[in-house]
């Protein structure tokens, strides 16, 4: 047999194997997780039950007895707990929080420093469930983790709202950089109101186009109206973004004071950041700005007639009849037939309704 | 002159075999990464569940734009389906391209559409406009209808009427998971500015029943090349895909489910009209256009965002289809051969491109010249008959083993396939697949050559039965 052939035989003898071996462990596997997924049901069924009853009854000796009947299973119990973590509070999170404590809490502290991120995000999230600040510790060893780790902690400690929990996310906000840097936008929303003082600070600070557009939209998002000061201040930004996000703010804070400032916005030099203030402008239904709707509807963007249209629906009878007249000219057949759009969708809205 | 003959049989055998081994080396490697990929993506989904991104502050609304050209059996399954999607704000905005069915006239009934008076910007050119239909009752419901100017035309018209910043290109025959969008717009939400396109999975509806434009059980089909095509799909989307994302290097999301930034489609001049294959042609022109612009940008795939499309059942349609599909990828590469082998387009122009210019474009031809080199030396008693016998064999079992590993990675990511048998099903159709099934493709689409050479544009219809009910099966 001359090299090639052998080579080949060779080759084709552990391509052989090596399919078999992957088609035998795929059956078994998928075998052993059929099992697995039937007991796993089975316990969870019981393990349910008995949460249930612990939660009705209120009393932690019974809780702690289920805990201890079913501290073998803790994989079942974990889901359990993760579960029903998400949607029970109150009196009932704390009959969980009594058997997380005695049973997995120290399963899931070692869990935290495990290789397998799988392990660490889950205990992690676990954490996040039933917090207790004593364990801060704990979970600041890892904010030096991986992105998403870092990320699953940050919002663990979100969840005790304390200045200093607040204090490190956005400090973590300010050094992080890249894709990670939105996500905190979630964690920060989550944290309402008490935030405002340091996203004042932020504001201030020379952070990047990027940061500075997200605090912009999450005062915005909450909404933070005592920060309409900084927000107005940011109206002549270089930045079109920013211009652009300081006019949907303005919008979602719904203060008579800014009129003037959306107003001088809606004459801007770029199209995005005129449509974003005209659209604002409608939200804010104020009937001075009327006229400068109205105008917009001749704008040569698409866009602003867009929402200058919907802007005048926005301000009642008095922006409907001036849509009517608008229609009912000849001069612009881009503001008429905008015009004309608007008047049929209300029509469809007030058909649906 | 047998010397010559000798040498130069020789010289194409080993040309033959260097591709073979690249090409199944380069498979095997996007199969790993893909394996990678998936394992770092459950990690991630264990962290955050997908009812979190449904609460997130900013979420971006989506215009979803699916494209019918008779499809009166579909239609209606799949605009509920679209119409009872999780996301907090989208429109759907169906583009009847002209149908000689009655596509149009199931929608205006059943939906209760009224024509609208509805205005738009008319950035990318497209064929006129008959009329716009909203309905009171659906009011995230949008239909155009248009006269016949094929997909990329029917696209453009539905990018001009959407109002939203992403939009989201789906077959009106095709049928979207209920938590689809949420899955497919994470990428745009971890980095809205670089992700300019995300792909979904595509999985194959043959023999799977539906209810209430849902699916309700996951079957392997009964038809035998509808069979080899769920392989084919697990091959190219689970074990080719995440590779080639995780290499920056993915040209295409499938037009049966994509979601891409309006804003860089509109500045590319929309899809194309003038290809068959505006799914790749226009991921292949963004690219091109964020590197003329010197623009960082991800095209990302997300393997769990799902969409069911039916398969052709019979030879003479996925003949027609897979030629389609090749001259798409044909005029692609030519129309934007400036970036082959230019490092001024990056790891698109030095990696991306010339593979799939290399490997998809011209690997059926090299196939097909192997094949044929074989037989014509077996002829003149030039073959060494026990080596290529033994390397048939390897190819076929190489073959089959990308497959396995694709269903590996089908098993460890969304487990769609409940029953045992199917899996064993599937093992047994990844070996069959290697032979004749592999070789007729090659065929046809190397007679795509021929056709785009003169020049063809036909699309091609394909039989639909439609999405089955559980009291159908």
């Amino acid at each position: 047999m001359n090299p090639p052939l052998i080579i080949t035989i060779h080759g084709l003898l552990f391509l052989l194997l090596f399919s078999l071996s992957l088609i035998a462990f795929i059956v078994i596997r998928r075998l052993v997780i059929e099992r697995q997924q039937v007991r796993f049901k089975r316990l969870y069924g019981q393990i349910e039950r008995d949460v249930l009853e612990a939660i009705s009854l209120l009393n932690q000796d019974f809780t702690l007895k289920v805990a201890n009947r079913h501290k073998s299973h803790h994989r079942v119990l974990t889901q359990v707990l993760l579960d029903f973590g998400d949607i029970i509070v109150g009196e009932g999170r704390d009959q969980l929080r009594i058997i997380f404590n005695s049973v997995l809490k120290d399963r899931c502290l070692s869990h935290l420093a495990s290789p397998w991120t799988t392990k660490r995000l889950q205990s992690i999230r676990l954490f996040i469930i039933f917090f207790d600040p004593s364990e801060n510790t704990q979970l600041h060893r890892l904010l030096d983790d991986k992105p998403i780790v870092k990320l699953a902690v940050i919002s663990a400690l979100a969840r005790i709202p304390s200045p200093e929990t607040m204090r490190y996310v956005f400090k973590a906000f300010e050094e992080d950089t890249g894709t990670t840097v939105r996500s905190y936008l979630n964690i920060m929303f989550s944290l309402g109101n008490r935030i405002e003082p340091l996203v004042k600070a932020h504001l201030k600070k020379p952070l990047s186009a990027e940061k500075l557009g997200l605090l912009v939209e999450l005062a915005g998002a909450i909404p933070l109206r005592s920060l309409y000061e900084e927000i107005n201040a940011l109206a002549g930004h270089p930045d079109k973004e920013i211009r652009i996000k300081v006019a949907r703010t303005l919008g979602k804070l719904l203060l008579p004071e800014s009129v003037q400032t959306l107003v001088s916005l809606a004459a801007d030099a770029t199209w995005e950041v005129q449509a974003q203030a005209v659209k604002s402008l409608g939200k804010l239904r104020d009937r001075d700005t009327l006229d400068i709707l109205t105008g917009s509807l001749f704008s040569p963007f698409w866009y602003v007639r867009y929402n200058a249209g919907y802007g005048l629906c926005e301000l009642g009878e008095e922006g409907i009849r001036r849509l009517k007249k608008v229609a009912a000219q000849k001069e612009d057949r881009y503001a008429r037939d905008m015009s004309v759009m608007v008047l049929n969708d209300l029509i469809y809205s007030s058909e649906a309704a | 002159m047998n010397a010559i003959l000798h040498a130069a049989f020789h010289a194409i055998g080993i040309i033959i075999l260097i591709y073979f081994f690249l090409i199944n080396g380069f498979y095997f490697l996007f199969t790993i990464l893909s394996l990678v990929g998936i394992f770092h993506h459950r990690n991630l989904s264990t962290y955050v569940s997908f009812k979190e991104v449904f609460r997130l502050p900013l979420i971006k609304p989506i215009s979803i734009i699916a494209t019918a050209y008779n499809e009166e059996v579909t239609i209606i399954e799949s605009v509920r389906s679209l119409l009872s999607l999780e996301y907090p704000n989208y429109e759907v905005i169906v583009v009847n391209d002209g149908s000689t069915d009655r596509t149009l006239d199931n929608l205006i009934t059943i939906f209760r559409l009224q024509k609208s008076k509805r205005v738009f910007r008319k950035v990318v050119d497209h064929k006129p406009v008959k009329g716009i239909y909203a309905s009171p009752s659906f009011p995230k419901l949008i239909v155009i209808d248009k006269v016949n100017g094929r997909k990329a035309d029917a696209l453009n018209a539905g990018l001009n009427v959407s109002r939203y910043p992403l939009f989201c290109a789906v077959d009106a025959d095709s049928l979207l998971e209920k938590s689809a969008l949420l899955k497919i717009v994470r990428p745009f939400l971890e980095d809205p500015e670089r992700t300019i396109a995300a792909g979904g999975i595509i999985r194959l509806s043959n023999g799977c029943t539906f209810k209430d434009g849902q699916l309700s059980q996951v079957r392997m089909p009964r038809n035998f090349l509808a069979r080899f095509q769920v392989i084919e799909y697990f091959r190219a989307f689970l074990g080719g895909r995440i590779g080639l994302s995780m290499l920056k290097s993915l040209l295409i999301i499938s037009g049966a489910f994509g979601l891409f930034r309006k804003d860089v489609a509109l500045q590319c001049g929309g899809y194309r009209t003038g290809t068959i294959g505006e799914d790749l042609d226009l991921i292949v022109r963004m690219r091109r256009h964020l590197h003329n612009m010197r623009k960082p940008f991800e095209v990302r795939f997300i393997p769990d965002p799902i969409c069911w499309t039916e398969a052709p059942e019979t030879l003479r349609s996925l003949s027609r289809q897979r030629n389609r599909w090749h001259r798409g990828l044909l005029d692609t590469i030519r129309y934007n051969r400036i970036m082959l082998f230019n490092p001024r387009y990056g790891v698109t122009g030095l990696f991306a491109l010339p593979f799939y210019f290399v490997f998809e474009m011209l690997g059926p031809l090299i196939e097909l010249a192997g094949y044929v080199t074989f037989l014509v030396c077996m002829i003149l008693g030039q073959v060494n008959t026990p080596f290529a016998l033994l390397f048939f064999l390897l190819a076929v079992v190489l073959g089959t083993l990308l497959s396995l590993l694709a269903v590996l990675i089908e098993e460890y990511s969304s487990h769609r396939y409940p029953r045992l048998r199917d899996i064993l099903i599937i093992a047994l159709f990844s070996l069959l697949e290697n032979v004749i099934y592999r070789q007729w493709l090659s065929i046809v689409r190397v007679l795509a050559f021929f056709d785009f050479a003169k020049g063809k544009q036909e699309w091609g219809a394909m039989e639909k039965k439609g999405f089955a009910r559980p009291a159908e099966t």
